[in-house]
């Protein structure tokens, strides 16, 4: 029976495969932990840590800032007055800037944040830029420290800056949009809008908001770079970016839990 | 891969170190904005009063939902509890410099629409009186569209089958219905509205006829008053007449009123005379004293002449 031979074999690969999803993703939580306590630690920060620091900073959030930020604008803009519009002609103004700041601010702004950066960070790291494509898995396995801090940490603690700067920046510009197509260039508007912004943001949801940007920037960070490190000789020639479907998995998880922990 | 550092790069390095400290303050600068706005926003750094709005039902009610008066939201939800009678007890926070809105005598309503969220309303009628204290306690009015339903419906029944009795065939509309179009019918005949009103053509007709027989009754009635020789010219004349009357006894007072001067002049002089004859009068009266005195005296003296001789008699009288 040619069957028989063939079901524990399959086993064995189903098995096979799980642990080395396991350790791939015990890996990335190892890498992740161990680049957030270097990051974290003062010893760290040494002058030449620090240039790198800001070398990476610039790159990834100083040059990309202005024409993400414009991008967001024109996308939000066009978002906002769907909705302001929408309302209006269901008789329900009152809710459209709520509305607006609900999906905009706590939802869509971080998540394109997320996203773009990733799509850079993922393309930087694919570029090579991790520079350990030339060592040997083994070597790979065992991480190397001084390489972590003085090259790697950086780029993390940049990437992880870039995702919380363009969140940051294109959440403010977009409430001023919000503001804005609402009410225009009047001033009077303010107060209600203010009390709209503080009803938003309560307590609860503000500390999901900031823990949700954090766990995106942390993610974009530590997952191409984990999967980097990880990706042997063979897999280097794929098309596919490494870690590019698992920072996705991460960043919808995050997103997904973020608005069952809130709307649920 | 990063490059080493060299001399030639150090100048463009300190440019993008620069560059990326501007970035960390300004997105450090946004954070610290954007938290002390939600902070603004949530009414942290304000002075509040604490109301208790006690309701049997709290359903649509939220922790940040606001109380508004006049559309304007002048406090903040801050608790909802459930009290030991059962009651639900919504904690409201009041900035003080809103509380002035709310009075003694003001009545706070739980509004919930058929679509949109709940309301709480506050309605100050009498801005007179005190202002509401801190930590009052007040009811909740609830207006629940929702459960006004029922009752709307039950009265849209009602009307629609009144509708319906008014709209039958034998119903008391139709039946006036039908005697309007009759009138109207009347009235879009020979005689016009008059038909409508006097009920037939014949009643009409004979109005029309006595309009007719008023009318040359007036006629008649006009040439004797005005024509030549009627009531009007008599009138005239006798106007004229009396005129001239008139004129004729207004000479005979004038002259009436000389006599009557003349006897005034008259009176006068007699008022005179009777004056000097009172004074004769008086006079007289003296005089007659005297006389009368003089009279006396003689008197005496003719006694006194008796009683001496040769004149003297005895005048004892003897009784028999």
């Amino acid at each position: 029976m040619p069957a028989s031979p063939a079901l524990p074999e399959r086993r064995s690969t189903l098995l096979h495969e799980l642990l080395r999803h396991a350790r791939s993703w015990g890996h990335m939580l190892h890498v992740g932990s161990v680049v957030l306590v270097l990051a974290l630690s003062p010893g760290s920060y040494t002058p030449e840590f620090r240039r790198r620091t800001a070398q990476h900073i610039y790159t990834s959030t100083w040059q990309v800032m202005s024409w993400f930020t414009a991008l967001a604008a024109l996308l939000s803009l066009v978002v906002i007055r769907i909705v302001v519009v929408t309302a209006l002609s269901y008789g329900l103004s009152q809710y459209a800037l709520q509305m607006v700041v609900r999906v905009l601010v706590l939802e869509l702004i971080p998540l394109c944040a997320a996203l773009f950066v990733a799509l850079r960070a993922g393309m930087a790291f694919n570029a090579g830029a991790v520079g350990e494509a030339d060592k040997q898995p083994s070597a790979q396995r065992a991480l190397d420290l001084v390489h972590l801090q003085t090259h790697l940490a950086p780029r993390v603690l940049a990437d992880a800056f870039a995702v919380l700067a363009l969140a940051t920046l294109s959440s403010v510009v977009v409430l001023v949009l919000a503001y804005l197509t609402v009410y225009g260039f009047s001033p009077w508007g303010l107060a209600g809008f203010t009390r709209t912004v503080g009803q938003v943001f309560d307590l609860p949801v503000s500390l999901g908001f900031f823990l949700k940007t954090l766990f995106f920037s942390l993610a974009v960070a530590v997952v191409p770079l984990a999967a980097s490190l990880e990706a042997e000789p063979k897999r280097a020639s794929d098309t596919i970016q490494p870690g590019a479907v698992r920072l996705l998995l991460v960043l919808f998880l995050l997103e997904a839990l973020s608005l069952a922990v809130k709307y649920i | 891969m990063t490059s080493p550092l060299t001399p030639e790069t150090t100048p463009a390095l300190r440019h993008i170190e620069r560059r990326a400290n501007w970035l960390l303050m300004l997105i450090a600068g946004l954070v610290a904005g954007f938290v002390l706005y939600v902070m603004v926003a949530r009414g942290v750094f304000e002075s509040t009063q604490q109301l208790v709005l006690i309701s049997d039902d709290s359903e649509g009610v939220i922790v940040g939902m606001d109380l508004t008066f006049s559309g304007f939201p002048i406090g903040r939800v801050r608790r909802i509890e459930l009290a030991a009678d059962g009651m639900a007890r919504m904690v409201v926070d009041v900035p003080h410099k809103e509380a002035h809105w709310l009075r003694t005598s003001s009545i706070f309503t739980l509004e919930r629409g058929m679509v949109g969220d709940t309301r709480i309303r506050a309605y100050s009628g009498i801005m007179s009186d005190p202002p509401l204290p801190p930590n009052s306690e007040r009811t909740l009015l609830r207006g629940d569209t929702s459960a006004e339903m029922p009752r709307l419906i039950a009265s849209a029944r009602a009307l629609l089958e009144n509708l319906e009795t008014m709209t039958a065939t034998e119903s008391p509309l139709n039946a006036s219905l039908g005697q309007l179009k009759t009138t109207t019918e009347r009235m879009n005949g020979r005689y016009g509205v008059l038909s409508g009103v006097m009920g037939s053509d014949d009643q009409a007709k004979k109005i029309i006829q006595t309009l007719e027989r008023a009318n040359s009754l007036l006629t008649k009635a006009e040439q004797r008053v005005f024509d030549k020789g009627g009531v009007i010219d008599n009138t005239q004349a006798t106007l004229i007449s009396s005129k001239t009357a008139l004129d004729q006894l207004q000479s005979v007072l004038s002259d009436s009123r000389n006599t009557l001067k003349n006897v005034d002049a008259v009176l006068a002089e007699a008022q005179a005379v009777g004056t000097n004859v009172r004074i004769a009068s008086a006079d007289l009266g003296v005089l007659r004293a005297e006389v009368e005195a003089s009279l006396r005296r003689l008197s005496q003296l003719t006694d006194e002449i008796n009683r001496k001789w040769p004149f003297a008699r005895d005048t004892e009288i003897k009784l028999p």
